[in-house]
């Protein structure tokens, strides 16, 4: 199965393309510039170079939050286009989890953090076993001292990564079960997204519903238009 | 203008934009291309004016609007970028989050409108007044705020 996947939640902008599990082709760029820019050049670049046509592509995936609003929207938009046009399924994984995959061969627990701003971190802790990754708290978004305080009940090593990881770090000062991460392990990266796609399509039972009218972004807050049709406005 | 805290009393638009293009040169002097700078004044007080000064020497050649139906305007020129803010329709961290302000990064940001968004002033930022006086004259004050 061809797999297109991307990841603009945070300042990284990430493209793999995979036959499955093998990883074909991947790109990742951080240099401040913005993924309006960067991500479709980088997205049609890799495919030249795998020698693929779009309409080879099997199952396209981002992820699809939480993280920067902008970068969200950016990424589930370019992938419900590429899905709507080239008519293939499409599929959105959480960004904590895509992030989590990124320590799929490290035993231990995983704690993707991504800056919220405010001193707010996006997280979920995952458990990597074996080479499965079990989720063990929804994505939220969570200050760093309470997530570092959290991290303290938990024995064996802590994986850290994302765009928070430097402030979880910081807070998570003293706690020897935090280990260092190599900077590659740091950031998104598309092969992780396509992995963390791949395993949750072949998982679902219904797989009719993977369409890009399907796919919606995750904010784990809802914009101001959303509340105001809701009749929520404050 | 070498340093802040500054005030000064303008008697025309004109003399307001020069108080912003002094601040965008005094910005530029000291390498703060990602200042943000919180305004506050009545309407009509001159801030779109004072913003159209400060662009013309950080971001040249750009047209300068009121953001008041866009909520943010981007500038571009001389390889920087400003971003012009009206927090006046703001209401909630959430609105704020739903128009990508959290997303401006290496820019200058001047946001109109900030008695709205206290909660998101960041640690260190340029606190612009801008008082109406009698007729055309404007009482225009600049100091550098720590919101630690």
């Amino acid at each position: 199965m061809m797999i297109l996947a991307l990841d603009s939640t945070e300042n990284t902008a990430a493209v793999a393309i995979t036959d499955g599990k093998t990883l074909l082709g991947s790109t990742v760029i951080n240099a401040g510039k913005s993924h309006s820019e960067l991500l479709l050049p980088a997205i049609e670049s890799l495919m030249k170079a795998s020698g693929l046509n779009y309409s080879d592509i099997d199952l396209f995936a981002c992820s699809s939050g939480p993280g920067s609003f902008t970068g969200v929207r950016i990424g589930v938009s370019t992938i419900k286009g590429l899905a709507f046009g080239y008519n293939k399924p499409c599929i959105g994984v959480s960004a904590t989890e895509a992030l989590a995959y990124n320590f799929i061969d490290f035993d231990g627990i995983i704690c993707p953090a991504m800056d919220a701003r405010r001193s707010q971190l996006y997280n979920a802790i995952f458990l990597s076993d074996n080479g499965s990754i079990t989720r063990l708290t929804p994505d939220r978004t969570i200050p760093a001292s309470e997530l570092a305080e959290e991290l303290t009940s938990y024995d064996g090593p802590i994986y850290i990564n994302g765009g928070g990881e430097h402030i979880i770090r910081k807070a998570a000062e003293g706690n020897e079960n935090v280990m260092p991460t190599n900077e590659i392990l740091k950031r998104q990266n598309g092969y992780s997204v396509a992995l963390c796609a791949l395993i949750n399509y072949e998982n679902a039972e219904n797989k009719d519903g993977f369409t890009d009218l399907a796919l919606q972004p995750i904010y784990l807050r809802p914009s101001q238009a959303e509340r105001m049709r809701n009749g929520e406005k404050e | 203008m070498t340093s802040l805290p500054i005030t000064v009393v303008t008697a025309s638009v004109i003399e307001t934009e020069n108080v912003g293009r002094e601040l965008g040169q005094y910005l530029l002097n000291n390498g703060m291309t990602d200042a943000f700078i919180a305004m506050y004044g009545d309407l009509g007080a001159g801030k779109t004016a004072f913003v159209r000064g400060l662009c013309d020497v950080i971001t040249p050649g750009a047209h300068v609007c009121s953001p008041t139906y866009t909520i943010v305007n981007e500038y571009y020129g001389g390889g920087r970028t400003l971003c012009h803010c009206d927090m006046y329709r703001i209401e909630s961290d959430d609105d704020l989050y739903s128009i990508g302000f959290y997303d401006y990064e290496n820019c200058v940001i001047a946001a109109e409108w900030c008695e709205k968004i206290p909660f998101a002033l960041p640690e260190k930022y340029i606190k612009l007044t801008i008082k109406k006086l009698d007729g055309d004259n404007r009482e225009i004050t600049a100091e550098e705020v720590e919101n630690i």
